[in-house]
């Protein structure tokens, strides 16, 4: 993977090379060096977009999709110089500009904090040591909140107490009901785990030793939602940032026509 | 999103010989081969009704002839079937092997570029939809496997003088190491005359062998000696030696087996066992009596550390185990450290070659280079170094040829790879991005086309097979009767029954019992598709990978 990114890095040093020279030699005899940055520009975002085309077609060697990763973001940083260049400056006049140059940024930006987003969420997937696969999160955590009803219930049952019951509806339904602290596991902050902790405390000391079983039991499988809890965050964000980095591309394809074929016309 | 559709269509259940070997076979060739010596033979009587030995004449066998000089089978191919001559003999290329140019290897079908791109809009957006017209009992005259394309040999004389062969005869058979072993044939065949062969495709055989003592002692007896001759052939040890010394070192060896050849209905309460249950070949702290090498299976290495056993490697087909310390007695006789240093043991079922000391020093050591003391290696390294081959040993991945293996900390859960693999499949995913785990590797539930498939032994039909060329193991959708053995006998999990449908996703049912219609499926390493498989392409992170675990390292 680093000898494919050196090799692109090469390829877009020496692409933003030679548009730099013969925007040169274009100004020098006074003409229009703008057309050369704006077509090149066209073309490398069409070509971006196409990795998109590229996951629907997997069906044909059309190289690996990990090579056309590799090009999509070198490509992206490429793109972003040539926007500079071909503006002339980092932030445009004009309102039509000024719209081109947000979806602009903000594809730029959702593109690369995607990028990393999914590099380090991965890595953090991994740490939690289980593997749960998305779709059937919902499914998990009914199984999870089904058993913890009926450990709620037999605890109950068999010690005739109501401790861990009133403990359970008061505070443990809610956490069990969907997935929770969606935010603080995002921003990387442990209020989950201590939550649970703190929950635990405030009510362990009540419990008598049959009782403590069933409680132990109920955290066990509390600790685990809060494992899943953490898969739902991070691999939810990582689905979901391409739901805004895809429609602003979409856009971007869209406006970026529209803004040639004004320059064309006018051209007339 | 497309409608799932709640409504039902019958279907007469498929069953065992809806597909015979041959649909042309008729009572008077059963009639015809029932007469031959070694068919008349058998015991009809030990066969159950639903097995007889007649269907089994009828459905699991066919004549075919051959021309002279017409290739039979070719050394390297995976074949399920055997042969016995009828009329007629056959030639046997025993070695050098018969040049790949000249075999004329059947190609197997892929798709053409606007036939992969057309499953865009082809692919049926329904679950697990067939073409249900398809299905039911093969029609005499109906069209043939074209796969079994015919090859001449036209010099045959060259081939003769350039090769050393051996001729078979009447009445004998072959092939059967291969149709029973599931591995590839070990040599070319070709017809010396114009003969008569009775194919018989290998669950027939396995019938046969199952029911009729004679034919299981003939089978098990030819394949004990087969492979042996086979194997010491291809042994670099002893490659050197002519046709003579080679049969007077298989004299002397001892072919040994530890665990079943149909090891597969012990093989998932094995996975629950540790090394310490294993059956022991060799132990360390014993003096070697004699080379031991691996034919088939796989054996586990194991040094005492502390109070447990350390797995430092385990062995496979063509390893051998304890020429170190029989080239150093040989070397050095007085030496008193000449004990073995590793143990050996089974895992599941293994072949293994026990070489006597006294043929190594008469036809090996003279010629060969002090060996390198490999134990001493191995316990070299850190215990953690271990950790992903002794996990592959104890949940049997070393079988896996074409593991999925997924990178943990660099999949970022996209399913891009299960997308890719549904496209490729009309739709339907077949395999599970879900597994087990050791550090930050997943093997997830895809078909890995094992070493030893042991999902092929229970199949009725042969719908399971393995692929002429390449050992891909695949399923013939036609053929399944979706009975489920497959799916039962592989202790990975990766292969599923699912409900098919029609083209409009109306679930099939069977007319007469209305239950649902059952089809195996599992990964076939996009056979028909150009770019190979689809998961490996499109995973964006290279995450995905699909390994031998023989080759496979962290």
């Amino acid at each position: 993977m680093a000898n494919r990114y050196l090799f692109a890095c090469v390829v877009a040093v020496i692409t933003a090379g030679t548009v730099l020279y013969m925007i040169g030699q274009m100004e020098l005899n006074l003409a229009k060096s703008e057309i050369l940055s704006g077509y090149t520009l066209l073309g490398l975002i069409v070509f971006l977009g196409a990795f998109n085309l590229r996951k629907k077609l997997s069906m044909l060697p059309l190289l690996k999709a990990s090579t056309w990763l590799v090009f999509h973001v070198v490509g992206g940083l490429l793109c972003i110089f040539l926007f500079w260049v071909h503006t002339a400056s980092v932030w445009p006049e004009g309102n039509y500009e000024i719209a081109l140059s947000i979806i602009f940024y903000l594809v730029f930006f959702t593109g690369i904090g995607g990028f990393f987003i999914q590099k380090s969420n991965a890595i953090k997937l991994t740490e939690t040591g289980i593997e749960v696969i998305y779709e059937r999160i919902p499914a998990e955590l009914s199984e999870i909140r089904e058993r913890s009803e009926a450990i709620a219930l037999e605890c109950t049952e068999t010690t005739s107490s109501d401790t861990v019951a009133n403990h359970y509806i008061a505070t443990l339904v809610w956490y069990f009901k969907r997935p929770r602290f969606y935010w603080p596991t995002l921003l990387g902050r442990g209020n989950a785990k201590t939550w649970l902790r703190n929950n635990q405390a405030s009510v362990r000391r009540y419990l008598n030793e049959e009782e403590t079983g069933y409680f132990n039991q109920l955290v066990e499988l509390a600790e685990l939602k809060q494992l899943i809890d953490e898969h739902y965050t991070l691999q939810d964000i990582n689905k979901k940032w391409l739901l805004v980095h895809l429609p602003l591309s979409v856009g971007l394809l869209i406006i970026s026509f529209w803004h040639l074929l004004l320059v064309e016309v006018f051209a007339i | 999103m497309a409608k799932i559709s709640t409504k039902q269509s019958t279907l007469t259940r498929p069953q065992r010989w809806d597909s015979p070997f041959d649909p042309d076979m008729t009572k008077a060739d059963v009639k015809k081969l029932l007469a031959i010596e070694e068919i008349a033979a058998i015991q009809a009587d030990r066969f159950p009704a639903r097995i007889s030995l007649e269907g089994i004449l009828q459905n699991d066998t066919r004549i075919v002839a051959f021309k002279k000089g017409e290739l039979v089978v070719r050394e390297g191919d995976y074949g399920n079937s055997a042969f016995l001559i009828l009329k007629g003999s056959l030639r046997i290329v025993l070695s050098p092997s018969l040049p790949g140019a000249i075999l004329g290897r059947a190609k197997e079908y892929k798709r053409g570029f606007f036939n992969a791109v057309s499953q865009l809009w082809t692919s049926n957006w329904l679950p697990e939809t067939r073409d249900s017209d398809r299905y039911g009992p093969t029609k005499a005259g109906a069209p043939k496997n074209a796969a079994s394309t015919r090859i001449i040999l036209q010099d045959v004389p060259a081939i003769l003088d350039k090769h050393s062969t051996a001729t078979v005869d009447q009445g004998a058979l072959f092939g059967e190491l291969a149709a029973l072993g599931r591995i590839p044939r070990t040599a070319t065949v070709l017809a010396d005359e114009d003969s008569e062969l009775l194919e018989i495709r290998w669950q027939g055989l396995r019938e046969l062998r199952a029911y009729d003592e004679g034919w299981r002692r003939m089978i098990d007896e030819r394949y004990r000696q087969t492979a042996l001759i086979a194997h010491l052939n291809e042994v670099p040890e002893f490659n050197h030696l002519n046709e003579e010394e080679i049969q007077l070192v298989a004299d002397q060896c001892l072919f040994e087996t530890y665990g079943s050849f149909d090891w597969h209905t012990s093989f998932k309460k094995l996975q629950n066992r540790s090394e310490a249950d294993e059956p022991v070949i060799a132990r360390q702290g014993d003096y070697p009596d004699g080379l031991l090498m691996v034919r088939a299976g796989f054996a586990r290495e194991t040094v005492r550390h502390g109070t447990g056993k350390r797995t430092v490697t385990y062995l496979g087909a063509g390893d051998n185990f304890g020429i170190f310390e029989l080239y150093n007695a040989w070397v050095n006789p007085k030496d008193s450290n000449l004990a073995l240093g590793t143990t050996l043991t089974s895992v599941g079922y293994v072949d293994v070659i026990r070489v006597p000391a006294s043929v190594l020093a008469e036809f090996v050591f003279p010629n060969m280079d002090a060996p390198v003391n490999m134990a001493e290696q191995y316990v070299g390294k850190s215990q953690s170094n271990d950790t992903l081959m002794q996990w592959a040993v104890d949940e049997r991945f070393i079988n896996g040829r074409q593991t999925m293996v997924m990178d943990l900390n660099k999949c970022v859960r996209c399913d891009d790879c299960v997308s890719a693999c549904a496209a490729a499949h009309d739709g339907n995913p077949r395999f599970r991005r879900h597994g087990k785990t050791i550090d930050h590797w997943l093997v997830a539930n895809a078909c890995m086309h094992c070493a030893d498939p042991v999902c092929m032994i229970g199949c009725p039909t042969g719908a399971i097979h393995r692929s002429l060329s390449g050992g891909t193991v695949i399923i013939n959708d036609d053929t399944c009767i979706g009975c489920g053995t497959c799916a039962n006998s592989c202790p990975y999990q990766n292969i599923s029954l699912v409900q098919i449908s029609d083209a409009k996703g109306n679930g099939l049912v069977d007319d007469q019992t209305h239950r649902p219609i059952m089809k195996a499926t599992k990964c076939d390493l996009c056979s028909d598709q150009i770019g190979g498989p689809a998961c490996v392409r499109a995973c964006a992170h290279d995450a995905l990978q699909r390994v031998d675990f023989q080759e496979f390292t962290i």
